[in-house]
């Protein structure tokens, strides 16, 4: 900082003294003619003053005034004033403005150099301490503008980025929820500081989620845990919360950052899919069971190989059209004159000698597959001995599904030659007079009049499907 | 030998599945026992209570309704200590799952010779 000092005296002699001493002192100094003058230079790198008292009741002393009070906050440009020599008393204008300096030393006469020189250089001191305070309160501001902007910056990013946002103390005291928290949860902002987050959490998952965060908290260790938070509309939902420790430059942790993230609607998707795969896997597994069935069973009863060949093949190709069925309408359900069609198909060529009577009615697909097992026994049974064995023989297949009643299904023989029940139990009439009535829930009469095979199954209507 | 005998032991089979109790049934009669079957572990129960003359119970375990198989054989190892139990299941592992002291264990489809074997050596028939 240029030590520019400024001096103004009146008598010329005051001059040259102000003059010879500031040369002396090797003080750079600039010499002034009017308070006007000077009044003009406040402000403007001026560092301290050098006047004498008579100078000050000179013009201009309003406008030294002005410029005086328009210093900025920091500035209070130093006086050394010289007073009138000894025995003269200064005036009452002199008096007046040297009390608006504010920062005057007066000196009196006979002017010791020394003292003066002292005086100033102490001046001069001062005035670098008002620039040294003035820098350090830009940098204050500059710091504190520059907090301000990145405080508005997190808070930007921690409550529009779609995720729940958490912090606690090392000791695990939250203190800190991003907007997202109070919007999820609806709660009050703060009523879940400290250790209250643990009652957001579904009672189930309360103590298992203290354990897990009091384990993070006692080891360092990363904090992840799924469990159920209380949304603002009072249901809880599946939630991810993750949380990692931050550190000072020594290892030891200053704060936990956490996340929530909602997973309800994978979690429930996932659940859904586990379900479905199991549902499957059951009917893999049932259908191998009557795949397993049918073969031990035909083996058991056959004459020969080349029968039971025929015998197993046919049954299959029958469940594997069933299957086909099914899968069309997703495995929900069937509807009933299909499932009948389909156990028939094999004997279409007799299509006009069988008779189906029945409402379109949906069954389900257990039931589906079943029943139509065990009218392609009926069928082929009455193929190879029964009403469709000879010319003249006819098959009626009825059902009704009242609205008070059971489930009835019927097929009747006619016109073809005598049967009898057979002497031993083969698969066949295992699924008909057994495995049927199981999957309906009902009960299934077969009867051999001389008119010809008789069958009936009764069951109640829930048992159709489900 | 086809076909149970008048006196030989009784067995009850218990499989929600009709199909595949009907494959057990066939198993096991076939093998010479008697068979009785239920259709879940609530009818077994029932079933265990009127009939004084059951030797052995075969139960799956997935059932439909309340009680799935190992509890009730827990149940039936508490209320009949003398019977003996066979437990099929599909499912390959149960490990972790408690089965009740004394139980035997097959997975499904049944190993049909396996099973007769132990049938027999359940109600000491050879």
């Amino acid at each position: 900082m240029p030590q520019t000092v400024a001096f103004l005296g009146r008598a010329e002699g005051d001059c040259a003294l102000i003059r010879r001493i500031l040369t002396r002192e090797k003080i750079e100094a600039r010499e002034l003619t009017s308070l006007t003058e000077l009044a003009g230079l406040v402000g403007k790198e001026l560092q301290a003053v050098v006047v004498t008292e008579a100078a000050l009741a000179g013009p201009g002393g309003e406008a030294l005034q002005e410029a005086l009070a328009a210093q900025p906050a920091w500035s209070d440009l130093p006086f050394v004033v010289l007073g009138e020599p000894a025995g003269e008393s200064p005036s009452a204008e002199a008096l007046a403005r040297l009390d608006g300096l504010h920062s005057a030393i007066l000196l009196s006469r006979p002017l010791r150099p020394e003292v003066f020189a002292r005086a100033l250089r102490a001046a001069l001191k001062a005035r670098q301490r008002q620039h040294e305070a003035r820098a350090r309160m830009a940098e204050l501001q500059l710091r504190d503008r520059q907090l301000f902007e990145s405080e508005a910056s997190f808070q930007a990013i921690a409550n529009s980025v779609d995720q729940m946002i958490w912090s606690t103390r090392p000791d695990g005291f939250h203190d800190y929820y991003n907007s997202r928290w109070y919007e999820y949860t609806g709660v009050p902002e703060g009523s879940t500081d400290g250790e209250a987050w643990n009652g957001m959490f579904h009672p189930e998952d309360q103590e298992r989620a203290w354990g897990v965060w009091r384990h993070s908290l006692e080891s360092g260790d990363p904090y992840e845990i799924e469990y159920r938070l209380r949304h603002r509309t009072g249901q809880y939902r599946w939630v991810l919360g993750r949380a990692h420790p931050v550190r000072d430059a020594g290892g030891k942790i200053l704060r936990w950052y956490g996340t929530c993230t909602d997973i309800h609607d994978m979690k429930v998707a996932e659940e859904q899919r586990r379900l479905m795969l199991a549902e499957m896997n059951h009917r893999v597994k049932n259908t191998l069971a009557m795949v397993h069935s049918i073969v031990s069973q035909t083996l058991r009863q056959a004459e020969s190989v080349a029968e039971a060949r025929d015998s197993i093949q046919s049954r299959i190709t029958m469940m594997s059209q069933a299957h086909d069925r099914l899968i069309n309408s997703a495995w929900l359900d069937a509807r009933l004159r299909e499932v009948v069609e389909t156990a028939l198909a094999p004997h279409q060529d007799e299509a006009p000698r069988i008779a189906l009577e029945g409402p379109d009615m949906a069954i389900g697909a257990r039931q589906a597959l079943a029943l139509t097992m065990a009218l392609h026994e009926l069928a082929t049974n009455a193929a190879k001995y029964g009403a469709l064995s000879a010319p003249g023989g006819r098959v009626e297949i009825a059902w009704q599904a009242p609205e008070e009643g059971p489930f009835r299904l019927t097929w009747r023989e006619a016109g073809g030659p005598e049967v009898a029940a057979p002497r031993r139990r083969g698969f066949g009439s295992r699924m008909i007079e057994q495995a049927l009535a199981g999957y309906f829930g009902g009960e299934v009469r077969l009867e051999y009049p001389k008119s010809g095979l008789f069958f009936e199954m009764s069951a109640p209507p829930e048992g159709l499907t489900g | 030998m086809t076909g149970p005998q008048q006196d030989a032991p009784a067995i009850l089979v218990v499989e929600d599945e009709p199909l595949i109790r009907m494959e057990a049934v066939d198993m096991i009669e076939e093998a010479g026992f008697r068979t009785f079957e239920a259709a879940s572990a609530a009818q077994a129960l029932k079933v265990l209570e009127q009939e004084a003359e059951i030797a052995v119970l075969f139960t799956d375990v997935d059932m439909p309704g309340g009680m799935n198989g190992l509890a009730l054989a827990a149940e039936v190892r508490d209320r009949f200590p003398e019977m003996g139990i066979i437990i099929a299941s599909g499912i390959v592992d149960l490990e972790g799952r408690e089965m009740p002291p004394g139980c035997r264990f097959f997975p499904k489809p049944y190993p049909t010779s396996r099973i007769t074997a132990a049938l027999r050596e359940v109600t000491g028939q050879g």
